[in-house]
Order: structure tokens, then C-alpha cells, then sequence
């Protein structure tokens, strides 16, 4: 008889129970998007490294208050994107977002023409100034919904507000980057 | 979906993150009570080594290198002391790691660099991972940049004779130190696994200072004047 693996409400009443195993096994299923959401909220690799961990581990500890059924992706990125903001806060770190498109070809993508590579990367390159260009919380809006390609629900989570001014912010957001990549052609 | 949302999220699937680390281990780990060898727990375990060898030194009486006075901003420490310690020499274009393009330099650190306004794609030297050094020419002789987070650690420890001149002063509103005269020496420790602790041999003039979590450093045979006129264009 083969296992099946376990389920998200499985593994974390487990978790509850004080198997650490089970939340090793959360942690590895969410700890990318914490890493990056993190890193874009920090602005450091380091930071991020860290809020990540420490969100991790806060939440573990705070499981007995996670309320059964509940959807736990916006739990634990509001735990480790208030970690990551805190860091920010306490760094003073720059506004700008602190990443850059990829220079290469990611594997099984098409090789473009040299030209046609150059003008996408110019075009990327253009979004990307005219975002971290944007006021902070339209900029980690955008960043979040979009880079990240959060939900509304995980956004509002990552950002500690709530999913309606999630959605003004978006509007509002991309009303301006609008305004912007126009005004530049 | 418009289509600059889709543009912006086909962006997004192509921004160049950091590597993703191996959280699940180290949170089990601590979660069991074994903290992991995280490179800022090796950073204190640095220090501590580093006030081991200071008592240590100060306790032989040949070796005592008497510590006349400190002088600290964010991330950077400038002691004044009889004796240099021993250094090894080093010019400028040598010892600072390979060099890369700017955004691959940024990824590499994890950071933003604060740069001069430049007429061509800057060479960024990255050490261990930690410390970049550009070379800049302001007045046609070679300077350095160099920079690093330090926002909980120092990285960089100077000492310098009692002949130097050792000021506090203002760089774009933050604090800063001007260090002018006699050659001093610099130690710095670097992330490789492990901290190691380097100390070499500087000739020119050292203006230090921070921005928002950056400490940074020019280096070269500068007057405070140019220093202070160049770290203003740094943004």
C-alpha cells in the first residue's frame, strides 16, 4: 500500500500537535513565494533570508491561534511580510524595488533574434523604471499582485491592508504607469 | 486582464530574484533548538574571535598596539593606535574580487548599489559576496567606491596612527569620518563559508559614510573637498 501525501489541513493540525515534520513539509511548499514576497518588501537578500525564517518559525508557534479551515498562503505571508517590513523600517532602506529582469533565456523559452531580444529587454527594462518610479505603496502593490503574481486576498495579506484598497491601489496604480509609459512614446 | 497587466506580470516572471535559501531546514532546526550557522551568527562569532585576538595582542607586551581612541559610524570603525598592525600592501586595482556588470554585481549582493553618474556601464568588483569596489577617475587619478549592507555589522576596521587626521562629518545628511595622512591599514572580514579577517595597507585618504542601509567608502589621493563634492554625486 502506497502513501498518499498528506493534505494542507492535514499537515498542518499535525503541525498543531507538534510535528515538526508536517511543518517542514508547509515550509518547503510556501517558502519560495515567502522568500521572494520578502525580498521585495526588504530589499535585501539577507533580510529576507532572515524575515522569511523568523515568519516561519513565529508562525509555528502561533498555529494554536490559526483558525481551522482557514486559507493559510495569506497567513503566513502576512506573518513574514510584517517581518520583512519591520527590517525595512529599521534599515531604511531605499524605495526602489530591488530587482532586475534576467538577462537570459530561461530554458524550453525560443531564442529570439538579437534585435527582436534587445527590444524586449528594453521594453522590460521600461515597465520596471516606470514602476519603481511609482509612489511605495502603488509600487509594492503592482509588485505583488503582478511580479509576484499574488491574489488580491495574498496581497492584501503581504501588504497588511485590506483586499478593497487592494483594488484602489491597483487601479490607481496602473492608471499612473499608464499615464507614464504614454507620456514617454 | 489588460494587456499592461499581462505585460507586467510576464515582467515579473522574469525578474532575477536572489537564490532561494533552504528555509525548511533551518526552521525545523530552530525550532528544535539548533540555530543554524546563519552567516550573520558567523559574523558575531567574527567579532568575538576578533575582541579574543585584541585582548590577546594587548596582553603580549611586544605586541601591545595601544588603542588611543575609536571612532564608529554604522558599519565601519576607525581606531587610532601607536603601532599599525602588520599589513600586507595592496594597489588599488588588485585584491577586490572579480568584477562584474553592474546589475549582476547587485543580484550577486542582494543590493542597490549608490553610484556617480557614470558615461559608461561601471565594472563592479564584488569580494565575497559582501564588499563592492568600483574604480572611479573624478580627477583622472583611480579612486575607489566601495560599499556593502552593514546594517547590523561592521565589516571594515581601520587603524591609523596618531599623525592621521580623524574627523566626524556630514555627507548628504548622514554621518561620515574623513581619514587623512600617513598610510593606515584595513581589515575587513569576508564571507566565504566562513569569516576571515584580511588587513592591508592603504596610501591615500578615506572618506566614510552611510546611505539608508549602505556604508560606503572612498579611497584614493583625494582632499576632503573633492571627497566630500564626489560623495554628493553618489545616489
Amino acid at each position: 500500500m502506497v502513501d498518499r501525501p498528506l493534505q494542507e489541513p492535514e499537515l498542518v493540525e499535525r503541525a498543531k500537535r507538534g510535528d515538526l515534520r508536517a511543518w517542514e513539509t508547509i515550509v518547503r511548499e510556501y517558502q519560495g513565494i515567502a522568500f521572494r514576497t520578502a525580498y521585495l518588501l526588504s530589499g535585501s537578500a539577507a533580510d529576507a533570508e532572515e524575515a522569511a525564517q523568523d515568519g516561519f518559525v513565529k508562525a509555528y508557534r502561533a498555529l494554536g491561534r490559526f483558525r481551522r479551515g482557514a486559507p493559510l498562503k495569506p497567513w503566513l505571508l502576512r506573518i513574514v511580510a510584517n517581518e520583512a517590513r519591520n527590517r525595512r523600517r529599521s534599515a531604511g532602506r531605499r524605495e526602489a524595488l530591488a530587482v532586475r529582469a534576467a538577462a537570459q533565456v530561461r530554458p524550453g523559452d525560443a531564442v529570439p533574434s538579437p534585435e527582436a531580444a534587445l527590444l524586449a529587454g528594453d521594453e522590460r527594462e521600461r515597465l520596471l523604471e516606470a514602476v519603481n518610479a511609482l509612489p511605495e505603496d502603488h509600487r509594492l502593490a503592482i509588485a505583488c499582485r503582478y511580479f509576484l503574481d499574488l491574489s488580491e486576498e495574498d496581497t492584501a495579506a503581504a501588504l497588511g491592508i485590506r483586499r478593497g484598497t487592494v483594488k484602489s491601489r491597483l487601479a490607481r496604480a496602473l492608471a499612473r504607469l499608464r499615464e507614464s509609459l504614454e507620456a514617454e512614446e | 486582464m489588460t494587456s499592461l497587466e499581462q505585460q507586467l506580470q510576464a515582467v515579473g516572471r522574469e525578474l532575477d530574484y536572489p537564490a532561494e535559501p533552504d528555509l525548511a531546514r533551518a526552521v525545523v532546526a530552530r525550532l528544535e533548538g539548533r540555530r543554524p550557522f546563519a552567516w550573520r551568527r558567523a559574523a558575531a562569532l567574527a567579532f568575538a574571535a576578533l575582541l579574543v585576538a585584541v585582548v590577546a595582542a594587548l596582553a603580549v607586551p611586544q605586541a601591545r598596539t595601544s588603542l588611543l581612541r575609536f571612532f564608529h559610524i554604522r558599519g565601519a570603525t576607525i581606531e587610532r593606535v601607536d603601532t599599525l598592525p602588520p599589513a600586507e600592501e595592496r594597489d588599488q586595482a588588485r585584491g577586490l574580487g572579480p568584477a562584474f556588470t553592474r546589475a549582476e554585481a547587485e543580484r550577486r549582493l542582494g543590493l542597490r548599489l549608490a553610484l556617480p553618474p557614470l558615461d559608461g556601464e561601471p565594472r563592479v568588483h564584488v569580494l565575497e559576496g559582501v564588499l563592492a569596489t568600483v574604480i572611479l577617475r573624478p580627477h583622472g587619478r583611480p579612486v575607489l567606491l566601495s560599499e556593502y549592507e552593514a546594517a547590523r555589522y561592521d565589516l571594515l576596521k581601520k587603524s591609523a596612527s596618531g599623525k592621521a587626521v580623524i574627523e566626524f562629518v556630514r555627507v548628504n545628511g548622514s554621518d561620515g569620518l574623513w581619514l587623512e595622512g600617513p598610510p593606515h591599514t584595513l581589515t575587513y572580514f569576508a564571507r566565504s563559508g566562513e569569516f576571515r579577517q584580511r588587513t592591508v595597507r592603504i596610501h591615500g585618504n578615506v572618506l566614510l559614510w552611510t546611505r539608508g542601509g549602505l556604508t560606503l567608502r572612498l579611497e584614493g589621493r583625494l582632499t576632503k573637498a573633492q571627497a566630500l563634492r564626489l560623495a554628493k554625486r553618489i545616489r
